[in-house]
Parts: structure tokens; C-alpha cells; sequence
């Protein structure tokens, strides 16, 4: 929550010689973070971060009861004044002239901690003094009537939302403050219609109207206007969670309600209803017309906290000593009940009751007024782990690495997707995987491929630079499991240049026994009859092969597109570094080319010489000519030099096989 | 002479050659162990051998006078030729790494330098691990921060990798436990400084009598190594759910070097008053160290959570985080 605080306002809490400079310094070191300090004609503004579990710092008194604790320890004097805490009861006005009734139900006592409200006569709607709506502007509030405006100063100074209602628009003078019901309607001040799902705080008059969506915003039918004579001052706290509920369905986060999720001091209400009296008494010539109605239903409870000073110590890594430990706490408003060297009991201050529950809250109020900037920076030392990390993430890495010194770009794309992207890959997105509040339909489901992604750099890209285009992304992909997978597409190569960086990388990471087995089935996005199955020994590793050419046209891609798609979790278990060593012969290999006729496939007939003879060391793939393929075979034996009738006859023996095959 | 019609054969062949190669293989025709010298020579008999032998070894000498000479003139003409040197080379392909993957491998082995070991936990995890276990209960204003994603009431696209802390816990049981985990991560919002998918890296540290001078201690130690020797550390005060005490984490910015101001004392316009945000960090959670199954009284830990992309874009100065994610290969093949 960022607010804006005048220096002028906070000066009226803060009595101090500091500079804005330093307070703001002194403040985003040791309190609420100060973004920026900004310098006008005569006065300064504070942009404060108010943290979501310090409601209190959200007010200029809040800000200056956390200065006045953190300065002196910049050596910078520094005391809180006029503290609400410190308003007495009998501060508030007599009534004056006849009493104007106002009747008070609720309905449930759980919505609202404290309730308090009195009827206000005679006043005058007018333009606020200069001083207020000069505060107002300062910290972003547009200044309206002196009316509204004073309850917008109360906030800004205390914190303490407050709200005010035109007396004569409530019907039957009469207040019920209760859960809505669901459909029930209700126009808020900023005109907006709302239709309530139940559950809401709300009050309905006498005339069965309702007239406030309370502690989020007045009802359009109580508001106040020019003519306003009579009021109903209104300042309570409210049931947090059910202020943050209807705050956030409604989409009305205002300030009030952003102050009210967040369980502001309930005994700020009383201070804050005198204080708002007498501002309009002095610049609305209000007069009470009524008894102060006062509701305390959940009085805060008193808390106490021991802190062991050892504890303390062992989680800051610092010698505190009871006494500058005491010293910080009371300057916050902590009460030390008991104190000894090892031991402090705390009591925790009714506007923290929230937020301090235990000794490590305690440990950070003393520690953070002190200074983190005073403490050491040390490097821990600790035992030597038992545990590796998973070599998945090493073999990613390695893959990336290997590929991309081949010459192929990385790509990162969101893996969030549209189903539109699938629909025009012709694929189905697993529906699992698809996002209930999704921030538009272009990222609506986590991604079951990342094909489609892929084929959409491919089109993003085509005409903007050269071909060939090699790029690939290694990504979870979600049904809903996450799955590693590894996508490699090339456009502008043919089919064994695209295959060779494929098969170059699972060489590198030493697969074993890599086949490729034609593709049976028709599936998507592939093009059966140019797409193969990859396994290393028995174990599926993915499909490498052409894009069917229906996508390729609705990708709008020209010229060849190969897909590799890789399992990459199989892939990092079957990957190894096992390297074994082969001795070099100290024979020289007999080089021979053969040529094999045979309508099998050149996979098959390359497994056929490889089994023919443990003397053939390599076999090389030349070319071909229908069914004639050429190759060049290396013999060797490491024992002795080969002759040439030894070669010849395991020649002969090949291409027996070969043709009766 | 003995061989004489070999000599001149030998010395018109030479003449014409211009390379060192084919020189070679002339020698050899000549000169080899199957050369044509010692073949006519082999063809003599044992009379004739001794006889014409001194004069066989002179004119051989000869002949090898005559190789080095055609040699030495080859290099000697090779060395006044005259040749480009700034030709362009004939370049291979050329691929990228991402920069997050090289942001991501940066970091990683800066940290594991120290000892802390690389993990990866869901990105589409339970409400549970993500948050309530987190110590942030339903309902909590501390959600509004997250502007998280749902699969379902109950599974969430993980807003951070904090998500990692209790499964950390669950899977090594008894400290010292020192993680990284590097993930992906999703938030409900798309803006200069977001893009809903981004990358965190999560450190963890529980162990005996870890205390915030150990975090000071880590977090100086990974911003000098990863920005720079100069650059500085501070923590400010904050609040998370899961860590107590809780702290923003800022370092001295690299355009004014921690002075709020330029040239002609011109105020930073990349910094808040000398300090850029680098992400939170805190004290391990007594709630958090119970629901992940560790004995709070017996041991502490700090935590911290940071944007790869916050990272890069800090180091880089990089105005739209959105740009990490283009798809433009005219930008990615710049990295």
C-alpha cells in the first residue's frame, strides 16, 4: 500500500531537528521504506510503502511514532506529539440544543468490532481552509467540501478511515448494520451498480434502502451534498476478512477498504470521532445533536511475549543486551513488564496486536531499529552435504550448450499459449492444463508441446534473416505432469543435413544403439511417410521428421521444415559419460567401396554389414542409385595385416545375404 | 655417368613444379626406398654393385642437392607472395545460448561455488506448497502481492519458487540444507517490468545457528561476483509471510554508483536515491521450519527469492523486460 504523507502533516506528530533528508533516510533503513522524497515550494512529500502487516505506518502519526523511535538512534532527537491515543473522552463537545434521534441495530456483533457514530446540526458545506486542502492535495486526495474533506484529513493523520452520511436521507432515522443478501442491489458514490453476492457488511434505513457498503464505500443515497445541514459522523472497524472479500469482487480497492482488510487499532476509533467533531465544529460550525453511540464489542486482549535474549542473539548475530533491547521496544510503544539480563516480558501495543505473535517478531522490531546496515557480513560455514543435484538439470544445460556451438538459437517461449496456436498446428491441448483466471486468451493454457510454439518462431521469423534457421527450446511441457522436452526445428536444410545435427547430439551424449523406425500412424504434426520414430536400444527417445504439409501452409512457412521432438527426460537418464577406450589397430585398414542392390532400407542394409564380420570396423554411406547403394567399408584386424582373399570373401559372404534378404 | 639420364630426367620434372606437395612426390619417385635409384641400382650385380658404387652415392647426393634446391626456392617464393590477410574467414554456423540460460548457469555456479546445490520443484504445485504451508493463509491481503494463477481451487501456476522451501525440507529431512532452486514462475500480470512467465532463483539455508549476518554475508557474495566487486548490499525492512524478520534486499546502482547522482549532480534516473530493489529475503519462518518438519528451536535459516530476468535486466540495463522473451532471431542471435 503506497501512500503520500506531507512533511507538514507529519511534523504535527514528529517534534525533530532532522532533515526530510534524514527522516527519509533514517525511515527506508529502519521503518516503512520512503520510495522517494520529493521537494515542493514549502513543503516535502514522503512516498511511503505502508507493508500489507503494518497498517499502523499508514498515517502521519503512524510514520512519526516509528521516526521517533528510529532517529535517536541516527544520534538525531526526535519525540511524538499529539498523539490521538491521547485524546480524552471529555474532549468531545456538549451537545447543544435539541437531541435528533438515531436508532442503532446490529444485527451480528462478529461484523464489527467497534461501532461508533454521533448526529452532528447546523453545519455549513463550503470550501475547506487552505491548510487542509493543501495536505489533501499533497498526498493525492482531491479536496471536495469541507465536509468530506475533514474525513479524508482524519485518515491521513490517524489512519482511521471515516465515513459521513446526510442525516436527513435516512430514512426512519434509523441504522441496521447487517450481512447483505445475495442479488441484493446497491449504488456506491462513484455511481457504480452493485449486485451484492451476500455475506457483505451492510446498512439499510429505515425505508429499507441500503445505504452503505460499509468500509468500502458510502451509498450513493446517503450522500452528502451542498445542501447538507444534518450528519451522522460514523467511524468504526469492521470484520477484515469480509471488508477484503467484498473489496476485491467488487473491484472497489479503496483506501478504507485497503486500511480495513488489514485490522487497523480499533482503539483509535473513539480519538478519531472526537477529533473529527471538533474539526467540523471549527470549519463547519457543526453542532452535536446527539449522545455519542458507542458499540465496543471486541475490546483488543492484552498480549505479552517473553523474549530470551540468547534466542535473539543466535538469529540476528549480535550481542544485544537487555538494556538497548528495552530501550528500542518502548520507543515502539512496547510496555517491558519484566527485565533481566537474559530475559525480557513484553507487552505488545494495541496497534500490533496483529502483526506481533511471536519472539521473532520481536527479534525483527529490535534488529531493524538498530539497523541491518550495522551488522556484519559473514559467510556461513556449514557441514558438507549428503545430497547431489539432479543430473537432469546438468544434461540440459550441456544440450543447450552443445547445440548452440552447432549453430542452433535458443528460443524462450511462454508456456503459457492460446488454444487458437494449437488449433492452427491441427493439435489437441490437453485440457488439465488450462488456466482459470487466465490474463487473456493469448496465454489461457500451460503448453502439452511445444511444437506449436516453435513453428510460430519459425513463421515470426521467415523473411527477416537468412536461411537455413536452426533453433530449438528445452522446456517443461504440462498435461498436467511437467514433462522436460527437447524441440529442435531447422527450416532451409534437407532431410540428412537436419537429421546429422540430431544424430551429432545424441552421439555427444552417448545413447546407445540409436534407430530410427518409420512412423505407422498418422499423427499430427508430422508427415508419416517423412518422420521416424528415435529409440536408443528398446527405449522411445522421440520423432524426428517433415512437417505435414497442411500446418506448414497455416504456418505460412516455405522451404523444408524439420522437427526433432525429444523426451528429455529419457534422454538424461540414458545419457552418460561411460566412456570405454578402444587401442588403435597397428595394422592399417584395407578400404574398400561396395555396392549392395537390395530393396531394403539403407538402415536396414547399414545393420546388415555391421553384422557381417567383427573385421569391419566402419561403414560409410555413399549415395545411391534406385535400389543400388554405394558404400565405403573399412576392415581391419587388430592382430595381424589382412589380406586381400580375407576381404574378398567376407565381400562375397555380405552380398550373398544381402540379396536373399 | 653413371644414372646421368635419371639426373636430367629428375631435373626437367623439378623444373616445372611450383609446390611443395608435388616436389614430395617426385623425391620419392626418385629417391624413395622404391625410388628409381636404388631400383637400378638393385639390378646390378655384385661386381658392378662394387664398382659403380661411390659413384651411385655421388650422383645420389646430387639428386638430393637438386630436390633442396627446387625446395628452398618454392619456400622462398611462397614467402614474397603476395597474399590478403584481412580475407574474411569461411564461418561455421553460429548458434546462442538464450541470456537466461547464461543467466541461469552464472548464477548456479556462483552458488554452488559455496556449496549450495541446484534444484528444480514444480511450477504447477498445490495451494499447499505455494502458499499456505508458506505460512500465508486463505484470505490473507499477503495474496495480493502473488497475482497467482489457477488450474483448479486447489493447484496454482507457482508464483515463486518459494514453493521449493518445504519440499526441500521433505526431501533432505535433516540440515544442513543449502538449495538453489531455479524455476519458472507465473504471476498474473504483463507490464515494462513483467511478463507473466519469469524465472526465480531461490536460496535456502537452514541450518545450526544461522542468523541475518550469514544472509548479509551471502548476498554481498553473490552481487560481487554476479554485478561487479564494487557494488554494495543493503537490507531494508519488509514483510513476507514466511520469513521473520523479513527484508528487501537493494544494491548500490551501477549508473551513479550508489550516489543518487550524475554528472553535473543530476538526480539518478534508474535508482531510487543510489539503491535499486534486487528482491526479498528473510529470516526462515518458525511456522515455515515446523510444516516442512524441522525443529525450530534447534535450528534457523534464511530464505531469499530473485528475479533472473530482475537480474539480468539490472545488469544489462535493460529498459523492457519483456524484450528477454522476443522470439526475433535478430536479437537473440546477438547474445
Amino acid at each position: 500500500m503506497d501512500i503520500k504523507i506531507p512533511d507538514s502533516t507529519l511534523r504535527k506528530y514528529l517534534d525533530t531537528q532532522a532533515t526530510p533528508e534524514k527522516i527519509a533516510e533514517a525511515l527506508t533503513l529502519c521503518g516503512p521504506s520512503v520510495d522517494r522524497l520529493h521537494r515542493l515550494a514549502d513543503d516535502y512529500v514522503y512516498d511511503i510503502e505502508a507493508i500489507t502487516n503494518r497498517v499502523d505506518t499508514a498515517s502521519a502519526f503512524g510514520v512519526a511514532r516509528e521516526a521517533a523511535a528510529i532517529l535517536p538512534l541516527f544520534g538525531i532527537k526526535a519525540k511524538l506529539i499529539n498523539s490521538p491515543y491521547n485524546i480524552k473522552p471529555n474532549a468531545l463537545p456538549e451537545r447543544r440544543g435539541g437531541k435528533l434521534p438515531l436508532e442503532v441495530i446490529i444485527k451480528d456483533e462478529n461484523l464489527i468490532p467497534h461501532f461508533a457514530a454521533i448526529v452532528l446540526d447546523k453545519l455549513t458545506v463550503k470550501d475547506s481552509p487552505k491548510e487542509i486542502k493543501d495536505q489533501l492535495e499533497l498526498s493525492g486526495v482531491r479536496p471536495l467540501n469541507n465536509l468530506i474533506d475533514i474525513t479524508n484529513y482524519l485518515t491521513l493523520c490517524f489512519g482511521q478511515p471515516v465515513h459521513i452520511f446526510d442525516y436527513d436521507k435516512i430514512l426512519g432515522q434509523q441504522l441496521i448494520l447487517r450481512e447483505s443478501r445475495a442479488g441484493e442491489k446497491l449504488i456506491t458514490l462513484d455511481g457504480k451498480t452493485h449486485q451484492l453476492r451476500g455475506g457483505d457488511i451492510v446498512i439499510e434505513d429505515g425505508g429499507g434502502r441500503l445505504i452503505d457498503l460499509c468500509g468500502i464505500m458510502g451509498g450513493k443515497l446517503s450522500e452528502i451534498d451542498e445542501g447538507t445541514k444534518r450528519t451522522v459522523l460514523f467511524v468504526q472497524t469492521y470484520n477484515p476478512k469480509k471488508i477484503r472479500r467484498t473489496s476485491l469482487y467488487t473491484q472497489e480497492r479503496t483506501l478504507a477498504a485497503q486500511i480495513f482488510e488489514k485490522q487497523p487499532d480499533s482503539r483509535l476509533v473513539i480519538p478519531t470521532l472526537i477529533e473529527g467533531v471538533n474539526l467540523l465544529v471549527k470549519h463547519a460550525s457543526a453542532v452535536v445533536a446527539g449522545d455519542s453511540i458507542d458499540y465496543y464489542f471486541q475490546k483488543p486482549i492484552p498480549k505479552t511475549i517473553k523474549l530470551d535474549l540468547k534466542q535473539l542473539n543466535r538469529l540476528i548475530g549480535y550481542d544485544f543486551q537487555s538494556k538497548t533491547t528495552s530501550t528500542i521496544l518502548t520507543n515502539l510503544g512496547f510496555s517491558v513488564k519484566k527485565f533481566s539480563t537474559d530475559l525480557l516480558e513484553v507487552e505488545v501495543p494495541t496497534w500490533r496486536l496483529h502483526d506481533i505473535a511471536i519472539p521473532e517478531d520481536l527479534a525483527e522490531e529490535i534488529a531493524r531499529v538498530y539497523g541491518y546496515f550495522r551488522l556484519e557480513s559473514k559467510l556461513p560455514i556449514t557441514a558438507n552435504l549428503s545430497v547431489t543435484s539432479d543430473p537432469l538439470l546438468d544434461w540440459e544445460y550441456q544440450t543447450k550448450k552443445y547445440l548452440s556451438d552447432l549453430g542452433f538459437t535458443e528460443i524462450f517461449n511462454y508456456s503459457l499459449v492460446s488454444k487458437e496456436l494449437f488449433e492452427r498446428a491441427l493439435m489437441a491441448q490437453d485440457h488439465s492444463v488450462i488456466l482459470t483466471n487466465p490474463l487473456s486468451n493469448e496465454f489461457e493454457y500451460m503448453r502439452s508441446s511445444l511444437i506449436p510454439s516453435l513453428l510460430m518462431d519459425l513463421e515470426k521469423n521467415q523473411g527477416k534473416l537468412d536461411l537455413p534457421i536452426r533453433i530449438f527450446e528445452l522446456s517443461n511441457i504440462y498435461s498436467p505432469k511437467e514433462h522436460p522436452t527437447l524441440t529442435i526445428a531447422t527450416q532451409g536444410l534437407d532431410y540428412r543435413h537436419a537429421k546429422g545435427y540430431l544424430e551429432a547430439l545424441l552421439q555427444s551424449l552417448h545413447l546407445s544403439n540409436i534407430s530410427f523406425v518409420p512412423l505407422t500412424k498418422d499423427s499430427n504434426p508430422w508427415q508419416k511417410n517423412q518422420t521416424a520414430e528415435i529409440y536408443s536400444d528398446k527405449h522411445f527417445v522421440g520423432i524426428y521428421g517433415a512437417i505435414n504439409p497442411t500446418i506448414k501452409t497455416s504456418f505460412g512457412l516455405t522451404d523444408n521444415v524439420y522437427l526433432a521432438n525429444l523426451d528429455f527426460k529419457v534422454i538424461s537418464e540414458l545419457a552418460n559419460t561411460n566412456y570405454t577406450y578402444t587401442p588403435i589397430s597397428d595394422y592399417p585398414d584395407m578400404i574398400e567401396d561396395i555396392t549392395i542392390q537390395s530393396n531394403q532400407s539403407i538402415g536396414k542394409i547399414l545393420q546388415l554389414i555391421k553384422q557381417e564380420s567383427k573385421l569391419i570396423t566402419k561403414v560409410i554411406y555413399r549415395t545411391s542409385l534406385i535400389n543400388k547403394h554405394t558404400f565405403t567399408i573399412h576392415f581391419n584386424d587388430s592382430k595381424k595385416n589382412l589380406t586381400q582373399n580375407e576381404v574378398n570373401k567376407i565381400k562375397e559372404s555380405l552380398l550373398k545375404r544381402s540379396q536373399k534378404e | 655417368m653413371y644414372l646421368e639420364n635419371e639426373i636430367k630426367n629428375l631435373v626437367k620434372k623439378v623444373a616445372s613444379l611450383d609446390s611443395l606437395s608435388d616436389l614430395e612426390k617426385v623425391e620419392t619417385e626418385c629417391l624413395g626406398r622404391n625410388g628409381v635409384f636404388n631400383l637400378k641400382f638393385d639390378q646390378l650385380d655384385k661386381l658392378d654393385k662394387a664398382r659403380l658404387g661411390k659413384e651411385f652415392n655421388s650422383q645420389k647426393q646430387r639428386a638430393v642437392q637438386i630436390v633442396e634446391e627446387k625446395r628452398n626456392e618454392i619456400n622462398q617464393k611462397s614467402e614474397r607472395e603476395s597474399f590478403d590477410v584481412t580475407i574474411p574467414g569461411i564461418l561455421p554456423p553460429i548458434g546462442h545460448l538464450h541470456l537466461i540460460t547464461q543467466a541461469i548457469k552464472e548464477i548456479s555456479d556462483i552458488f554452488s561455488k559455496i556449496g549450495f546445490i541446484r534444484r528444480r520443484y514444480p511450477e504447477i504445485d498445490t495451494d499447499w506448497y505455494a502458499a499456505e504451508g508458506l505460512n500465508i493463509p486463505k484470505d490473507h491481503p499477503a495474496r495480493d502481492d502473488q497475482e497467482t494463477f489457477y488450474i483448479s481451487e486447489n493447484t496454482v501456476l507457482t508464483p515463486h519458487t518459494s514453493n521449493g522451501q518445504l519440499r526441500e525440507m521433505e526431501t533432505i529431512k535433516t540440515p544442513p540444507i543449502k538449495m538453489i532452486n531455479i524455476g519458472k514462475t507465473y504471476r498474473r500480470q504483463i507490464d515494462v517490468s513483467h511478463t507473466p512467465m519469469f524465472h526465480q532463483f531461490e536460496g535456502l539455508l537452514i541450518d545450526k545457528n544461522i542468523n541475518i549476518t550469514h544472509l548479509i554475508g551471502v548476498g554481498d557474495y553473490f552481487v560481487k561476483n554476479y554485478f561487479g566487486k564494487d557494488r554494495r548490499v543493503r537490507l531494508r525492512p519488509h514483510h513476507f509471510q514466511f520469513t521473520e524478520p523479513s527484508f528487501e534486499i537493494d544494491i548500490t546502482c551501477g549508473i551513479c554508483a550508489g550516489s543518487g547522482r550524475i554528472k553535473n549532480d543530476e538526480k539518478c534516473r534508474l535508482c531510487k536515491s543510489g539503491w535499486v530493489e534486487l528482491g526479498g529475503a528473510g529470516m526462515v519462518h518458525p511456522n515455515v521450519l515446523k510444516n516442512g518438519g524441522i525443529d525450530s528451536k534447534k535450528y534457523s535459516g534464511f530464505a531469499f527469492g530473485w528475479g533472473v530476468e530482475r537480474v539480468l535486466s539490472m545488469k544489462y540495463n535493460l529498459p523492457d523486460i519483456r524484450n528477454i522473451y522476443t522470439t526475433d532471431l535478430r536479437i537473440l542471435n546477438q547474445f
